[in-house]
């Protein structure tokens, strides 16, 4: 979890996406500028429809900014190739969505090992490291089953253990906890920020003000314009990663 | 890419393993592709074996001196003599031919229902400048030739197409010494049949297409209609001849041969183009049994035109079902994409999916290929050859089946943008 360089994470400077074009065109994020530091527990909050995905995905380098720039960790993504845009989604971004999105043929253990496959580790290791990862969010018994099997808060651990096995330096994660009961939701609210003890930058987009509240730094989104959130907040018991 | 290229080929593989019903389409049309692939390439190996055993039966050390009378008709030909049959047996005899045989050739009617019946004097040694057996009964001998001068009817022997001709459903043994009365040049003749010879020819029909594509009935039908009476060569004494052959003992020395009778008859046109001019011409049947073996080839074309043809087929179909298969598979793709898969590493993925289906349904193509060939064979005479030496072949095919039905559901996985499908705004 090195961020390498003393460059911030991540930089937006004036990156905005439209879709389309002409008439039909939607700026779903307008210019926007941001700079998240290595290890920032960052939320983001605003309406549906607000860009909230359409930001998390040009920062999951899953899409480039149509206006400005993006820079992680100092490098322009706009110039990088599909393979290395790959290869940092693979390593250094962990994901987390509302719909969990697990390959739902296949076993808790093989959806955890799947970044690491595509990392090139060898198969025990992958193995190894799978099951580390899904005992660290208290799924070890159930490293052999689909996630037809599990229910809506375990999949997302096991999602959450899909993120964190490859150790990212920073996690984006999508409304996580906007299909689980607020036990369940609680459950995966601590394991973020148990990754941000640990050092990974977080990304964490909601609708709920009390998930929000846990940040401890909070941005709004409206009409893809992204500025500081209003409040009030409510009040919440201090998380790891408060500051 | 290059270092994990093989677990993702692996993650293709698993998903096979759950073998939808999509999959198990896919194999069944590559598996019906092969089948066919296979039987048309054992049919035309087959039958490319068959018809050139059937030609070169017809001797490849034969010469033919013919009056081309056959191929124009109507032309006027100064016809060959006694005296041309002397002339060649002086030119050859140093180089020691194994025989010279004339023959003449006549049309009769028969007698009573005014049938044409195409006449060959020949001697008992023309049997030998071929390699068709006999159906029934034996071929004509020198005591034959002396019964020209007795009471009875003379011996003739039957091509089987004659037979079949003269008397229609009859068996080759059942027309043994049955009479047969024939005017010739104005005379009746009485012939007893003593021998059918077998048809020559297996699959005569697709010599008779070979002709008839030509636009008329050239040297193949002339010379392999094999719808003759055969006498003796006395029985049409004062006839002119029609063909006087020459048999080499040795296929090496043709050659020679040719020149000789090239020296009395100098060729005229190239090659078979010969048969075409007017005159007396020499001919070497290995020339025309290449030409006509060549026919063959027409045949294998054609076959290879219809399995490449059935081949596209089917990719278009693998291909579509895999298109298919790769819309109802968004998401698994944007996943992978999003945990690090690159788009090639995808592609690569439905790559190996589609190929492993398509040899798979390969290996079940072939014993279907030979059952269909096994089936194929009882129903109608034609030469299946399956040979297992097909299978490398036939996995190959298989492979490019595979290839060119994934190259659009490749395309289509790897250019798939994961963050509308994460998004949701398709599912
Ligand atoms: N591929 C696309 N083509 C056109 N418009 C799009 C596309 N993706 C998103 N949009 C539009 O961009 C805007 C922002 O979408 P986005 O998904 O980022 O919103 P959101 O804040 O995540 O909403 P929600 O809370 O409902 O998930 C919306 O108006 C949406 O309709
Ligand atoms: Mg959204």
């Amino acid at each position: 979890m090195s961020a390498p360089s003393s460059a911030p994470l991540l930089v937006l400077r004036g990156a905005a996406r439209t879709y389309g074009r002409g008439p039909l065109a939607v700026p779903a994020l307008k210019p926007t500028d941001l700079v998240v530091d290595a290890g920032e527990y960052v939320a983001v909050m605003g309406p549906s429809g607000s860009g909230k995905s359409t930001l998390l995905h040009v920062l999951g380098l899953l899409d480039r900014p149509t206006a400005g720039e993006y820079l992680f960790e100092g490098r322009a993504v706009a110039a990088l190739p599909d393979r290395d845009l790959a290869a940092l989604r693979n390593r250094a971004i962990g994901f987390v969505f509302q719909r969990f999105h697990l390959l739902r043929d296949e076993t808790a253990e093989r959806n955890v090992a799947l970044p690491l496959l595509y990392a090139g580790v060898r198969r025990p290791e992958r193995r190894r490291r799978a099951l580390g990862a899904l005992e660290a969010v208290g799924l070890a018994g159930r490293a052999g089953h689909r996630p037809g099997e599990l229910s809506g808060g375990e999949q997302q651990r096991v999602a959450l253990a899909r993120a964190l096995v490859k150790r990212p330096r920073v996690l984006l994660a999508d409304e996580p906890t906007g299909n689980l009961d607020s036990a369940a939701g609680a459950r995966v609210l601590e394991l973020v920020e148990a990754a941000v003890a640990a050092g990974a930058a977080v990304v964490l987009i909601t609708h709920d003000p009390r998930v929000a509240a846990r940040a401890p730094r909070r941005l709004g989104l409206v009409d893809g314009c992204l500025g500081p959130a209003a409040g009030p907040w409510p009040a919440v018991p201090a998380g790891p990663g408060a500051r | 890419m290059s270092s994990h290229w093989l677990p993702v080929a692996g993650e293709g593989l698993r998903r096979l393993r759950r073998w939808p019903l999509r999959t198990a389409l896919s194999a069944v049309t590559s598996a019906v592709a092969i089948a066919v692939t296979v039987n048309v390439i054992s049919l035309s190996q087959g039958l490319d074996e068959d018809i050139r055993r059937d030609v070169e039966r017809f001797g490849l050390r034969t010469l033919d001196v013919e009056a081309a009378s056959v191929v124009a008709p109507g032309t006027r030909v100064d016809p060959l003599t006694l005296a041309d049959l002397d002339r060649i047996r002086a030119r050859v005899a140093d180089l020691d031919p194994e025989a010279v045989v004339p023959r003449r050739h006549a049309v009769g009617t028969r007698i009573p229902d005014g049938r044409r019946v195409q006449l060959v004097a020949a001697p008992p040694d023309y049997l030998g400048t071929l390699d068709v057996p006999l159906a029934a009964g034996r071929w004509l001998t020198a005591a034959d030739a002396a019964g020209r001068d007795g009471p009875g009817p003379l011996a003739c022997a039957l091509d089987s197409q004659a037979a079949a001709d003269l008397w229609p459903g009859l068996a080759p043994a059942a027309c043994l010494g049955r009479p047969l009365e024939v005017r010739v040049a104005g005379r009746p003749l009485r012939l007893v049949v003593v021998g059918v010879l077998s048809d020559p020819l297996r699959y005569r029909v697709l010599f008779e297409t070979f002709d008839s594509s030509r636009g008329a009935r050239t040297l193949s039908s002339a010379l392999l209609a094999f719808r003759n009476v055969y006498l003796p060569f006395e029985a049409l004494d004062g006839a002119p001849l029609s063909g006087i052959s020459v048999v080499a003992r040795r296929a090496a020395q043709v050659e020679a041969l040719r020149e000789r009778l090239f020296d009395l008859w100098p060729p005229r046109a190239a090659g078979l183009a010969a048969f075409l001019e007017p005159g007396i011409g020499v001919f070497v049947r290995k020339d025309w049994m290449d030409a006509l073996g060549g026919s063959t080839q027409t045949g294998v074309m054609v076959g290879n035109f219809v399995w490449i043809v059935i081949v596209l087929v089917a990719a278009i179909l693998i291909a579509t079902l895999g298109l298919v298969g790769i819309r109802e598979r968004y998401d698994e793709i944007a996943v992978r994409r999003c945990e690090g898969a690159r788009r090639r590493a995808v592609a690569w993925q439905i790559t190996v999916e589609g190929t492993v289906t398509a040899l798979l349904g390969g290996a079940l193509g072939l014993p279907l290929g030979y059952l269909g060939a096994a089936l194929l064979r009882a129903l109608v005479d034609f030469p299946f050859r399956f040979e297992i030496r097909y299978a490398l072949p036939a996995t190959g095919v298989a492979l490019a089946l595979g290839l060119l039905g994934s190259v659009l559901p490749a395309r289509r996985a790897a250019r798939l943008d994961p963050a509308r499908v994460l998004g949701r705004r398709i599912t």
